[in-house]
This record gives structure tokens, sequence and C-alpha cells, in this order.
């Protein structure tokens, strides 16, 4: 075959390739289109139940027992739509949703729904077990943070905030370093909401082998001001490998550190230092409010780099009359003014 | 006849479930409620005609509801209350809508009924 020919034959596939592709595309939309329709029209004629109940305009439990009589096809979608209004109500109104699900079984078919072949029923049947908490699922909420599917993993992990078993904190720290990883953003969602009883598993969470793990126990650890992680804190500021790690523990000591850690923070600020971690400590230092930082923080107001320089104006300014006379005494600069502009817009300065 | 009966709120929220669970129970007390699915929308319902309360979700296609609340404190009806009702949880979102000028801030998962508390109150406070 020729060269031209080969060529004519290359573009043909890939033309048809893309078509195929375009045509699975369109397919996959008609098909989810044609279900939620048919899935409306089945709710349809009991929407004025649900949202009784949702609404919390069900004293007598007549609304409620009408859900529970639905029966057929409707119960499926029915059930489905009870899901999606029991994630956004809590009180009574939920308690009442849950019953609906509780009587149609599908509290009991969630935990083998979590092995369905369909994503869909995989990631709903771990949203419902968190939704009613049902804690005796845990360890299949817990292996469903290893499923073949984002969506699922997701969905497990806020079922594990909903359950709010801290026992379940460890897993979901590795599960943000994992290969099939969970997305930092929902993960330290759920660990807020597991409570105080997480303070164990963020000291392991700061010595893990995955940095995301680790960064995430260094946030979650300022947040929630998890004393218990200071020390740890204070060696991954000083030692770790990654330099988000060290710039989320700067973070985190910032919060909740003591006077001993102006010292720890100002290490961070040299300049042979990551330019983020140097950033990260001079705001830090702010955010401490310990007067011990003004002479450091002072000897950056002429920084090279003219933002590490507003930050230690900015964070002086926060230290009250004397960290007010550093930046005063200091030759002014353009970082310094800008400081000072920005701290008038808050209202700080006069 | 109650004393919300025919007091007009205005309801914004891109989540269907949620707009009508919070008209059905506002309804259900005697509020007149209009529901609306964007921010670009209650923007216009509100320059129609004022409410007496307005309930914004924060995150909305278009205008998101801080826009429409920094827009409505800039308005001629400046002092008509407003309650946002959000899953923006943390701190600062809290923070952000209060300082931006909301009444009141309710976190999703809400409580119908105590949402219901909150308009009764905020109205009882500036009528």
């Amino acid at each position: 075959m020729s060269a031209r020919g080969i060529l004519w034959g290359s573009t043909a596939l890939v033309l048809l390739a893309c078509l195929v592709l375009v045509l699975l595309i369109v397919a996959t939309k008609v098909t989810r289109t044609l279900r939620d329709r048919r899935t409306s029209a089945l709710v349809a004629p009991h929407r004025a139940d649900l949202l009784a109940v949702g609404s919390g305009e069900d004293e007598d439990g007549t609304h409620r027992d009408a859900l529970i009589a639905v029966e057929g096809p409707a119960r499926e979608a029915l059930d489905d739509a009870l899901v999606d209004l029991l994630a956004k109500v809590r009180g009574v109104p939920a308690e009442e949703l849950a019953a609906v699900l509780l009587a149609h079984g599908a509290v009991d078919r969630a935990p083998h729904d979590l092995k369905h072949r369909s994503t869909v029923r995989r990631a709903r049947a771990a949203h419902l077990l968190g939704l009613c908490h049902v804690g005796a699922a845990l360890p299949l909420v817990v292996d469903a943070l290893r499923d073949p599917a984002a969506e699922v993993r997701v969905a497990a992990t806020r079922a594990l905030g909903l359950l709010r078993e801290p026992s379940a904190a460890p897993p979901l720290l590795a599960a943000v370093g994992a290969d099939r990883a969970v997305p930092a953003g929902p993960a330290g969602d759920a660990l807020e909401q597991l409570g105080v009883g997480i303070a164990d598993a963020l000291r392991d969470g700061l010595l893990a082998t995955s940095p995301t793990t680790r960064t995430v126990a260094a946030y979650l650890s300022g947040e929630g001001t998890f004393t218990r992680s200071i020390d740890l804190l204070r060696l991954s500021l000083r030692t770790d490998e990654d330099p988000v790690v060290r710039a989320t523990a700067a973070v985190a000591l910032g919060r909740m550190g003591r006077t001993a850690d102006v010292a720890v923070l100002l290490e961070g600020t040299q300049t042979h230092q990551p330019i983020e971690l140097r950033r990260a400590c001079a705001a830090a230092l702010g955010d401490l409010g310990d007067p011990s930082a003004v002479d450091g923080l002072r000897a950056l107001l002429a920084d090279p780099d003219p933002r590490i320089a507003e930050i230690a104006a900015t964070s002086l300014l926060r230290l009250g009359p004397i960290g007010r006379a550093a930046v005063d005494g200091a030759p002014t600069n353009a970082s310094i003014e800008s400081a000072r502009a920005v701290a008038r817009l808050q209202g700080s300065l006069s | 006849m109650t004393a919300a009966e025919g007091i007009r709120v205005l309801v914004a929220d891109d989540d269907p479930d949620i707009r009508d669970l919070v008209e059905f129970k506002l309804t259900q007390a005697g509020y007149a409620v209009e529901a609306v699915g964007d921010g670009l929308s209650a923007w216009e319902a509100f320059q129609t005609e004022p409410p007496a309360l307005v309930i914004l979700d924060v995150m909305m296609p278009g205008l998101s509801g801080i826009d429409v609340l920094r827009k409505i404190r800039e308005s001629g009806a400046a002092t008509v209350p407003v309650l946002m009702l959000s899953a923006k949880s943390r701190d600062s979102d809290v923070d952000t809508g209060f300082a931006v000028g909301a009444d009141d801030y309710v976190i999703k998962p809400f409580s119908p009924r105590e949402l219901l508390h909150r308009v009764n109150g905020i109205l009882a406070r500036v009528r």
C-alpha cells in the first residue's frame, strides 16, 4: 500500500472513531434524559406528600404513610427522591424521610448495593447508609473508599462524615494519599465532622508516607486547634521533605502555637528556605500574635521579595502598638505602603 | 388569618428540592412566596417589586447569592432583610455573609421549622 493510501486509511479510521464517540455521548445523554423524565413522572403524583414530610408539615403521619404505601416501579424512583431530599433537611423531617426508606427496605438493601455493578447504585447506597446513620455498615463504607469509581469513593467519604465514628479517621486520611485517591476537600470535611476523637489519627497522619495525607493532617490540626499535634507540626515544619506540608504546618502553628514557636517560624522565613514556606511563616507569625516576633519580622521589611516584605508588614500591624511602631520606624517602601492600605481597608489601621 | 398572611417572600435557590421545600413550608404558614432558580432572576424579581424578605442560596448560576445581597444593599430598598440559606458552612463563609449585610445565615442541611421561626423572627423585628 502506498504512503498516500496509508494516510487516507488512518484519517478515515480517526474520523470513524470520532463519529462513534460522538454517537456514544449523544446516546448516553438521551438515555439519561429519558431516565430522568421517567423518574420525575413516577415521582410527580407523590411530590406533595414528599414535600409535606420533608418540610415537617405532617404531624399526624398521613403523608408519611402515603409514601410508605407506594408500590411498584414508582417505589424505586421515590426512594431516589427520598435520598435526595434527606441530604437537604435535618431534624424530624429527616427522621421521617429515613423511616419511609426503612419501611421500603432501601436501608436493608444498601449494604448489598455497595457491590452492585452500577456505579450510581453503589454511590447511592453509600450515601444512604450515611444519611440513615447505619453505624453497623461502617466497615463496608470504609471498604468503599477503595471503589474503582471516584463517584463512589466520594460518596463513601461523605457517608463516613455523616456516620461520625472517629475510628473512620485513619482510613479516611490514608484514602487521600492512596493510588485511587479521595479528594482532599470532601475528606477534610468528613474528618472535621468526626469531632475531637480524631486527634490521634491526625498525629499518625502527620507521619504518613503520603505527602497529601500529611498535608491534610497538618491542615486539620490547625483548623480544629488539635494541640496534641503541635510537637509533630514543629517537626514537619523543620524537616518534612515536601514544601506544601511544611507551609501547611506553619499555618497550623500560627493558629495554635506557643511563644516557643516564634523561633520555629522565624527559622522558616530565612532566605535559604523555599519561597512559599517563607511567606507562610511570615503570615503565621501575624496569626500567632506574639510580640517576641517583632525583631524577626522587622528584618523582613526590606526583604528582596516584595511579597514577603508586605506579609511581614501586615503581620507586624497585627501585633498591636509594638508592631505598628516597628513598621513606622522602618524606611518606607511599596510593600509597607501596600500593607498599610490593606490594614486601613480592613479597619485595623486609622 | 395568620400574621404572615400575604407577606411577600422571595426565595432564590438553584436546587428545585430546596426551592419547593421552602416555598411549601412558608406557604403553609401564610406567606406569599415567589421562588426563582438563579441569582439574576432573583435580582430582577427584587427590582420589579421588593419583597418583605429575601432568602438566598450562596452558590447559584449567574449571580451568586453574595452578589445579589451586595446589589440589594446598594439598592434603593437596602433595608429589606435577607436570610442566607447555604451549604457553605465554614466560619469564613458565614462571616462573609454577615459582612456583606445578611440578617441571618442558615446552614444546609436545614430544619424547615427552624427556618420558619427565623423568618418570623426577622419580620417581627423589622415590621
